[in-house]
């Protein structure tokens, strides 16, 4: 206990410089102002964002990457409940309720609730984000590369599980992304794989044309194609910012369902923001009294969710910053981001730099705290911000993630990559292929081969390695119960059903 | 002298139009071309790997799975549907044509050029286009990147075209 309140102070020490509170602050502002814009969700936001972080101070990089991503998180929200637009999918269980309040002129109440909701739930969740890291680090440290090797690949197979749409496809997405992962210079034998001769493409491709291409150019085209935007704004409705006492006394508990299940949520590979927030829609539906309120502006359709989706947003750092495994794709694009400052990502980031990971935690904490102040006061702004016509947004962000793409590397070839990737992600989103399962392979797949080989050498190439292995087999029998349970007829079609509230 | 085709199953262009089927095909096409550019790969043991084991292992899973994915299309499966707008080509051609034209532009003619071609042909993508509001925003951010990413952030960028 002693330790984990020195380990918080640390953390506070590293956290409140002027500097870093700075890019907090930088981060949670920039992160909101394009998270409130339709269409952009979290992951195209830090995708296109990351670039700018790369000159920073890791700690400081990484704060400001923190930032941005809630303060996208928080945008979309604002945006579901104004404009019935969900910036992710995160936030789509917010429009159902969030919007309907606001139509009856609650906008001012759900905002709020959904705000000290989510402020709740990050209180909460940066707490067991401290009590839990250092545990599981230690668990870290003694695995070898067999056990990395099966928590990958049930990390892989959790992903698949939990994302929505067809699980065959899932799984193919993570293998298409695996394949780009290795395309490159092979680290053991030299050998060059797929790279058609091109010298650049010898150094592999790089995560950030991947994931702005598929994450942010796929999406505008995906935008322009579907034609002019239906919004429907509702505004000079905000009168009122507080919710009544009767509307606050529903949410509260709604809000801690909430932070419960998406703390719990958040932890899986694969889950995160949208499997938690889903989740807690229709937990609340279940508790409450009178179900039919939902959909029509029940407070606590916004609460929870919320509250879920933060809370999930944030424990779904333990197992990146431990073990250095992303479970959703934000969290892919954070371990690309310490690869780039060149830290390996892994449980000796803990000890090794500890100012770095409690800087980190305690930072989550204050970026949670400024976002209210952003949000709530400042909510007018924001709203000025959604009368921009997208015709003109576009632009604006198709140069961003040009620019933003270009300057990773001074490199020419990777903004053509970007291009390309951007048709694909189109073509995929068409053909019901989620790409977040292909950007987890993308970054584990160099990792897995790794590992395998590793295995492998100490094994003298015998398979049964992983299975003689006690950690290892208790990981990969995870991984198949998962499979199994997702092929059982019944809780399939739940499965389906969770992901299809709206 | 005809037999007349049976109304339960959808012509053959239905059904190949159908997401799984495409989605199956385009995992497939991957596949394949992986195992064509990884012939010539050295696969290795178990033991000591090879250059191509892990591509070569990773492309046959796929094919399986893509084989999977196609038959499932077959069997049943919802149509990709058509997008409702005639001018869809526009942001599917136009968007990263606009990238591709920046990322040539910005090292010989400079960021301010770069900026505006690519407002320029990004504008074509959208449907609503008019002239003077691309200006302005053309203008708008030519001012924006020079602000942010040269003057502020110090980046290595040319602002001019360089001879």
């Amino acid at each position: 206990m002693d330790d984990l309140f020195s380990n918080i102070m640390l953390g506070f020490s590293v956290a409140m410089t002027p500097a870093n509170l700075g890019f907090a602050l930088v981060g949670c502002l920039v992160g909101t102002l394009i998270g409130v814009l339709p269409g952009i969700g979290p992951v195209a936001t830090v995708a296109m964002l990351l670039p700018l972080t790369f000159y920073l101070e890791p700690v400081s990089g990484l704060i400001m990457l923190a930032g941005i991503f809630y303060g996208a998180q928080y945008g979309g929200s604002t945006t579901a409940i104004l404009v019935n637009l969900p910036g992710e999918t995160s936030s789509v269980v917010t429009c159902i309720d969030g919007h309907q309040m606001a139509k009856q002129g609650r906008a001012g109440a759900a905002l709020a609730v959904a705000a000290l909701g989510s402020f709740f739930a990050g209180c909460v969740s940066t707490l067991l984000i401290a009590l839990f890291s250092p545990p599981l680090a230690k668990v870290g440290q003694s695995f070898g590369a067999p056990e990395y090797f099966s928590l990958m690949l049930l990390g892989l197979i959790a992903a698949v599980v939990l994302a929505h749409g067809s699980v065959v496809k899932a799984v193919a997405m993570v293998i298409l992304g695996l394949l780009l992962g290795l395309v490159g210079t092979d680290g053991n034998t030299g050998g060059q794989r797929f790279t058609f001769g091109l010298v650049t493409l010898a150094d592999g491709i790089g995560f950030v044309p991947v994931a702005i291409g598929v994450f942010g150019v796929g999406e505008i085209i995906a935008n322009l194609i579907a034609g002019e935007e239906r919004r429907s704004l509702v505004m000079a409705k905000i009168t009122r910012l507080w919710p009544t006492g009767e509307e606050f006394s529903q949410a509260w508990r709604a809000a801690l369902r909430g932070t419960a299940l998406g703390s719990i949520l958040g932890v899986l590979p694969g889950g995160g923001a949208t499997l938690s927030s889903f989740a807690a829609y229709v937990l609340e539906k279940k508790v409450a009294r009178d179900p039919s309120r939902f959909g029509r502006g029940a407070i606590e359709g916004v609460a929870g969710p919320e509250a879920a989706n933060n809370a999930g947003a944030q424990t779904s750092f333990i197992p990146m910053l431990t073990l250095g495994l992303p479970g959703n794709a934000v969290m892919a694009l954070m371990i690309g981001a310490l690869t780039i400052h060149g830290i390996q990502p892994g449980p000796q980031v803990m000890t090794e730099r500890p100012t770095l990971f409690w800087g980190m935690v305690a930072s989550m904490w204050i970026g949670n705290l400024m976002l209210v102040v952003i949000n709530l006061p400042l909510i007018g702004m924001w709203v000025q911000l959604l009368k921009v016509p997208y015709r003109v947004l576009y632009l604006a962000i198709l140069l961003f993630c040009g620019i933003g793409v270009y300057t990773v590397s001074n490199n020419t070839l990777d903004v053509i990559l970007t291009a390309m990737f951007g048709v694909l992600g189109y073509i995929f989103m068409r053909l019901g292929c989620e790409p977040a399962p292909m950007l987890l392979g993308f970054i584990l797949g160099p990792l897995m081969e790794e590992n395998l080989r590793r295995a492998m050498r100490i094994s003298g190439g015998d398979p049964m390695i992983f299975v003689n292995r006690p950690i290892s087999l208790g990981l990969l029998v995870a991984a198949l119960i998962l499979l199994v349970i997702v092929a059982v007829p019944a809780i399939r079609t739940k499965r389906e059903e969770a992901f299809q509230e709206s | 002298m005809s037999t007349p085709t049976p109304t339960t199953s959808p012509p053959w262009t239905h059904v190949l139009l159908r997401k799984d089927v495409l989605a199956g095909l385009m995992f497939i096409a991957v596949a394949a071309l992986g195992l064509w550019l990884s012939r010539n790969y050295s696969v290795g043991t178990a033991l000591r790997m090879g250059t191509g084991y892990v591509p070569r292992l990773l492309c046959w899973i796929l094919l399986a799975i893509g084989a999977l994915t196609f038959v499932q299309g077959i069997i049943a499966g919802e149509e990709i549907g058509s997008t409702d707008n005639s001018q869809w080509w526009r942001p599917f051609i136009f968007v990263p044509l606009s990238l591709i034209v920046f990322a040539l532009a910005i090292e010989r003619l400079g960021v301010v050029i770069a900026t505006l071609l690519l407002v320029a042909i990004g504008a074509v993508a959208g449907q609503s286009m008019r002239i003077v509001e691309v200006a302005i925003t053309g203008v708008l951010l030519v001012a924006l990147t020079v602000g942010i990413f040269v003057w502020a952030l110090g980046m290595p960028i040319s602002v001019w075209p360089e001879f």
